[in-house]
């Protein structure tokens, strides 16, 4: 039994297993990045997603109903893969290059998430130095035991090494140049590692084995420890929330009462338009609410999501944060000021 | 230096202008060019067809129009543009040129 999902190609919707669907996703990707430098980019992959929609739909025609990963795997044998595309390099395939010998390009710690244990700072350190990853993890779990504080290193190190999760990253983790080659073949490398998984046993030497077995052992004695902690920090947090909502009412308080506070503050702002319109005056309360609540908001979000496995904010949550932030800026400055020019003039020129 | 290595460019050469002569007989979407292309052996895989179409089309030399198809999504038909044509017969007299070149050593 196997998953499936719906497309639409070029305006044909086509049922194609999940396993197909990864590599047909991945081909098509890589005919964009191949093409990203030719002019219509776009257009050329349109356009071969029209033929492959032509050819999936011939091949629909037998009362099969889903897209297969063989189809697919035959269908990208007669398009072409990219690198059987290029005219600039005729070729150059002919002399197979391995994975030693790839072009050099310039390194970057990233966490290795493909293999991690615990956070991938082992294997992203190892694929940064260029050790061996059991080792590299023994290291680490020998310093753990053994240094004070070594632990806290690591946590810190989780958190501050970004976790290398698009091709490019990879690459630049293993410190191999990222180019439309190599990236390609990261992909399909990455596609072939998730069938592997699926269709067959891992093979490991007996290193390897132990390594991750002890590992695994600490991984979990940590993950442990880093929960009693989290049990044992619980009333504080609990504490620190409510201390927290309470500055919160206290701040709306203040924003309440800023007409009295602010005129000793601002002399210059005619406060009285505050009690004239009342409208004003809520709408003034919303934006301080709006300044000083959104980054609270924020901040909580950007702790819960790297210590509380909250989902972290997606961009256009954050870009309408931000927005909203500087509308509710521009708003209150607005009313203080604009609004009150005439004022403010008077009593400066006074 | 690799017989199939210059057999593919030979064959990359002629592309563009096997592509101009067919559409320069009759209008045709990508799929057809692709047939008529195989048939003659000329191309293996399919994708090498659509850049260059778009680049033959962004250099003006051809245009495209859609027509509704019975079979599925509006297809694009290409034709050569006026200047598609001028190009044609540049390359077709350096093909003569070149086939001449050719057969005058072969045969001498």
């Amino acid at each position: 039994m196997k998953k499936t999902f719906t497309v639409n190609l070029n305006g044909t919707v086509y049922h194609i297993d999940e396993d197909a669907y990864e590599l047909l996703d991945n081909y098509l990707s890589n005919l964009r990045i191949h093409f990203s430098k030719e002019e219509g980019a776009e257009e050329i992959v349109h356009d071969m997603e029209a033929r492959i929609s032509e050819l999936f739909s011939e091949r629909l025609k037998e009362g099969k109903q889903v897209i297969t990963i063989v189809d697919v795997e035959e269908i990208i044998a007669q398009m072409g893969k990219p690198e059987d595309l290029s005219d600039d390099e005729p070729m150059e395939k002919e002399s197979p290059v391995n994975s030693s010998e790839k072009e050099r390009g310039p390194k970057r710690l990233f966490r290795d998430a493909d293999n991690k244990v615990l956070g991938g700072v082992c294997s992203g350190v190892a694929a940064y130095m260029g050790w061996d990853i059991t080792i590299t993890r023994l290291i680490f779990l020998i310093l753990g035991f053994f240094v004070k504080g070594f632990i806290i290193v690591y946590i810190v190190m989780w958190f501050v090494i970004p976790e290398a999760t698009t091709a490019t990253e990879k690459l630049f983790m293993k410190g191999i140049k990222a180019n439309v080659k190599n990236i390609g073949e990261t992909v399909t490398e990455g596609f072939e590692k998730v069938n592997d998984v699926v269709r067959s046993e891992q093979t490991k030497s007996t290193m390897q084995k132990i390594g991750e077995g002890i590992v695994n052992v600490a991984g979990f004695l940590i993950k442990c420890i880093l929960v009693i902690a989290a049990v044992c920090a619980a009333p504080i947090l609990f504490i620190l929330l409510i201390v927290f909502f309470s500055l919160l009412m206290a701040t709306t308080g203040v924003i309440a009462a800023t007409p009295s506070i602010l005129y000793e503050i601002m002399p210059h702002v005619d406060w009285t338009f505050l009690s004239t319109s009342p409208t004003g005056a809520v709408i003034l309360a919303l934006c301080g609410i709006l300044i000083i609540g959104l980054p609270i908001i924020g901040i909580i979000h950007i702790l819960m999501s790297t210590f509380g496995g909250w989902r972290p904010m997606s961009v256009g949550t954050r870009i309408a944060f931000i927005c909203i932030w500087f509308f509710a800026l521009c708003g209150a400055l607005y009313l203080l000021f604009i609004l009150n020019a005439p004022f403010i003039w008077q009593n400066v020129n006074f | 230096m690799n017989v199939d290595n210059v057999r593919s460019q030979m064959r990359k050469g002629m592309l563009e202008y096997c592509i101009l002569l067919l559409l320069h007989k009759e209008a045709s979407y990508a799929s057809d060019i692709i047939l008529k292309l195989k048939e003659a052996h000329l191309i293996v895989v399919e994708g090498t067809l659509y850049p260059l179409l778009t680049r033959l089309k962004n250099d003006n030399l051809l245009a495209y129009e859609w027509v509704e198809s019975t079979q599925g999504p509006p297809r694009k038909y290409y034709t050569l543009t006026p200047d598609g044509e001028l190009f044609l017969q540049g390359l077709e007299e350096a093909w003569s040129e070149l086939s001449n070149t050719v057969n005058h050593i072969k045969n001498n």
